[in-house]
């Protein structure tokens, strides 16, 4: 197998040619350089982050996997315009992007979002049955399972029991694990390598075909011969404290990029291939989302057991998707209001606390524009509808909770204290601010969407730019719309898609 | 399925060797000041160990997260620490007796600032709680973090232990 190259400390320059060059090692990505690589094309993938063996993850404390594995320490913000708060909004950064992050989730697309593809996007071949090859490949290759009634943890169980009684059903969630015994921190790397993220499925299979994967490589922008992509060049992480430093080059027949919703529309830009589309860096959904934390008398260890477990989609018609979580019990302790003496006396409480989530499906509102430097700003206006949701989710989960007899819940509002049951229903959730509600995001999509017009859409159903030839994208970006539901699957599904097409598709 | 013996990717791993951009003294000052009136006790600022080891832990987290990270960081602490007490018509953070800093911060919580607090306070307690000390305290180790040369397959053995 190619080992991966770090070009951290690399001396030697790097101009290289590839039939294909793949930038970003994420869940697309890393599914394109995989099949097109077992397909006998010449791949090269470059990814800007380090790279971090699959068993080192569980050697790292969660806020070493933060600095080193997660992009800017987890402090990256999409900047809330208007009557929105600003979003905590999340991504790897290493050798196999943010699918080392993601609690493993897999959803398919629901049923209601392709028919919206289909209906009011036209994309007419998009169809559950279309999609099924695409999705038997990708949920073999990483190993899709149902998370089983015993690996839920307490967290979850009180919840559901909670949730049921007030009549949501409850659903087993699925998720890209094999032999998983559950230690809840899944969103840190897999300490035992049970969570099938791409750097432990797709790219060892690229590697074992002679695909090169380059961590620690910025690509700066794609090489253009008139419209025809002819490879990329970007600068080694060789700089200063790991500053992009020396140039390189890879020359390619063909360029896929798969950088992500944030990265890729920044690329097409830099690339001056901004014109064929004003759509570049739009459209970007987040599915906002909002956590409940309950504390119980009885202990709840939410920390032993699978990290994500049951769903409820049965207030998806009002654009709700609840869904089970936990997180670390330092990090959930940084959650706990109060300072000195309450503070302590919360964080060693942690036991007791039960925590879930919820998202918003929302209708987009984000964009992706040029920072000063190479990182993005990030902006997002809640539309007024999606707003409205945010006192439902928290009302949803904090009544879910008390129904399961918690004693108190502390909201996703800033300042606001721990709550009973008589507190919570006297709160005025629809008159905070949005400054003052807690608002993360792992799922920032649709910078780059597929579509079947240019003016509505950068990039055609398989991926191809527009009036480009050989420049394809092939991650999140291109997600049409909004899902409802954690996308890596969706991704990895897509991406597949693009890959076989290219695999029969004949250089230009 | 065995899953040490699934094909995974070889390569250099030296993410903890490299060396972090520069994080300002004033940075860390500042940072260990708010972590004392976060951390401490009813009379007491936390022990002055623990709080070297989370000054250098801070140094690290800063270093190695970027320059926009850093920045954000800087740029908190700084609307923490002076723009805080003007809220309590004071001036000045650094130095103040612990209950001061303290009463200062519970304003800078239900003010405006509140996003900054909460952005400084979550790097802190995160880093904090991780002190091994800190981690017994809140009912921790809490499994799965493997030591260097220890079993993975040993260490999931315990984590899943019977729920009451």
């Amino acid at each position: 197998m190619t080992p991966v190259e770090s070009c951290h400390n690399r001396k030697e320059p790097l101009e290289i040619d590839a039939d294909v060059v793949v930038v970003g090692s994420g869940a697309g990505g890393a599914v394109v350089a995989c099949e097109l690589a077992e397909a006998g094309h010449k791949v090269v993938v470059l990814e800007e982050g380090p790279f971090v063996p699959a068993l080192e993850h569980g050697r790292m404390r969660p806020s070493e996997s933060l600095r080193h594995v997660w992009r800017g320490g987890a402090f990256t913000v999409a900047f809330g315009l208007g009557d929105t708060p600003h979003i905590n909004v999340t991504m790897g950064r290493v050798v196999g992007g943010s699918s080392t992050v993601t609690g493993g989730v897999c959803f398919r697309v629901p049923d209601s979002v392709l028919a919206t593809w289909r209906k009011d996007r036209g994309m007419s071949e998009l169809t559950d049955a279309a999609l099924e090859p695409y999705y038997e490949a990708v949920e073999h290759a990483v190993h899709v399972e149902t998370v089983p009634m015993h690996m839920r943890s307490k967290s979850t169980e009180l919840f559901v029991r909670g949730a049921e009684s007030r009549g949501l059903e409850m659903k087993p969630i699925r998720r890209n694990t094999e032999g998983c015994n559950g230690c809840g921190r899944c969103n840190f790397g897999c300490p035992h390598v049970a969570k099938l993220s791409v750097d432990v499925t797709y790219l060892p299979r690229a590697a074992a075909k002679g695909a090169r994967i380059f961590a620690d490589c910025l690509v700066d922008r794609v090489l253009m011969k008139g419209d025809r992509a002819i490879g990329v060049e970007g600068r080694l992480g060789n700089g200063k404290h790991g500053k992009p430093k020396d140039p390189f080059v890879v020359r390619a027949k063909r360029v896929v990029l798969a950088a992500g919703a944030a990265f890729t529309p920044l690329l097409l830009r830099r690339s001056g291939i901004s014109g064929v589309s004003d759509q570049i860096g739009k459209n970007v959904t987040v599915h906002p989302g909002f956590r409940m934390i309950a504390r119980f008398s009885e202990d709840v260890k939410g920390w032993q057991g699978s990290l994500q477990s049951a769903y409820t989609d049965s207030l998806e018609h009002a654009g709700i998707t609840l869904m089970g979580l936990f997180i670390p019990p330092a990090v959930l302790a940084a959650t706990m209001p109060g300072l000195g003496p309450e503070l302590l006396r919360r964080a060693a409480e942690v036991k007791n606390l039960a925590i879930f989530g919820g998202i918003i499906h929302d209708e987009g509102g984000g964009r992706i524009w040029p920072g000063l430097g190479r990182e993005p700003i990030m902006t997002y206006r809640m539309a007024r509808h999606d707003r409205s949701l945010i006192p439902r989710v928290i009302r949803e989960m904090g009544e879910s909770f008390f129904a399961a007899g918690a004693k108190e819940v502390f909201c996703p509002v800033l300042g606001a204290p721990g709550m009973d049951a008589d507190a919570f229903r006297k709160f005025p959730f629809e008159d905070v601010k949005s400054r003052d509600i807690e608002c993360s995001s792992q799922h920032p999509l649709g910078s780059c969407r597929m579509g079947m017009t240019r003016e509505h859409s950068v990039v055609d159903t398989f991926g191809k730019v527009w009036d480009t030839r050989e420049l394809y994208v092939a991650d999140g970006s291109i997600v049409p719309t909004s899902l409802g539901v954690n996308p890596q699957l969706t991704i990895m599904t897509l991406a597949t898609r693009v890959a076989w097409h290219l695999r029969e598709t004949p250089y230009s | 399925m065995n899953l040490r013996k699934r094909p995974v990717l070889e390569g250099t791993f030296d993410v903890r060797e490299r060396e972090p951009l520069p994080v300002s003294d004033g940075v860390v000052r500042r940072a260990r000041q708010v972590a004392e009136a976060l951390f401490s006790s009813q009379s007491a600022p936390p022990a002055k160990e623990r709080l070297d080891w989370l000054g250098k832990e801070i140094r690290s987290f800063v270093g190695h997260s970027g320059a926009d990270a850093s920045r954000i960081l800087a740029l908190s602490l700084l609307a923490i620490t002076v723009l805080g007490p003007l809220l309590s018509g004071k001036f000045g953070f650094l130095d103040r007796p612990l209950e001061e800093r303290r009463a200062i911060l519970e304003r800078v919580e239900k003010s405006f600032l509140s996003t900054a607090l909460l952005a400084v306070k979550a790097v802190l307690c995160i880093l904090y709680f991780e002190h091994p000390d800190a981690t017994r305290e809140i009912g921790g180790p809490f499994g799965c973090l493997i030591e260097s040369g220890s079993s993975p397959s040993a260490s999931n053995k315990q984590n899943k232990e019977p729920q009451s």
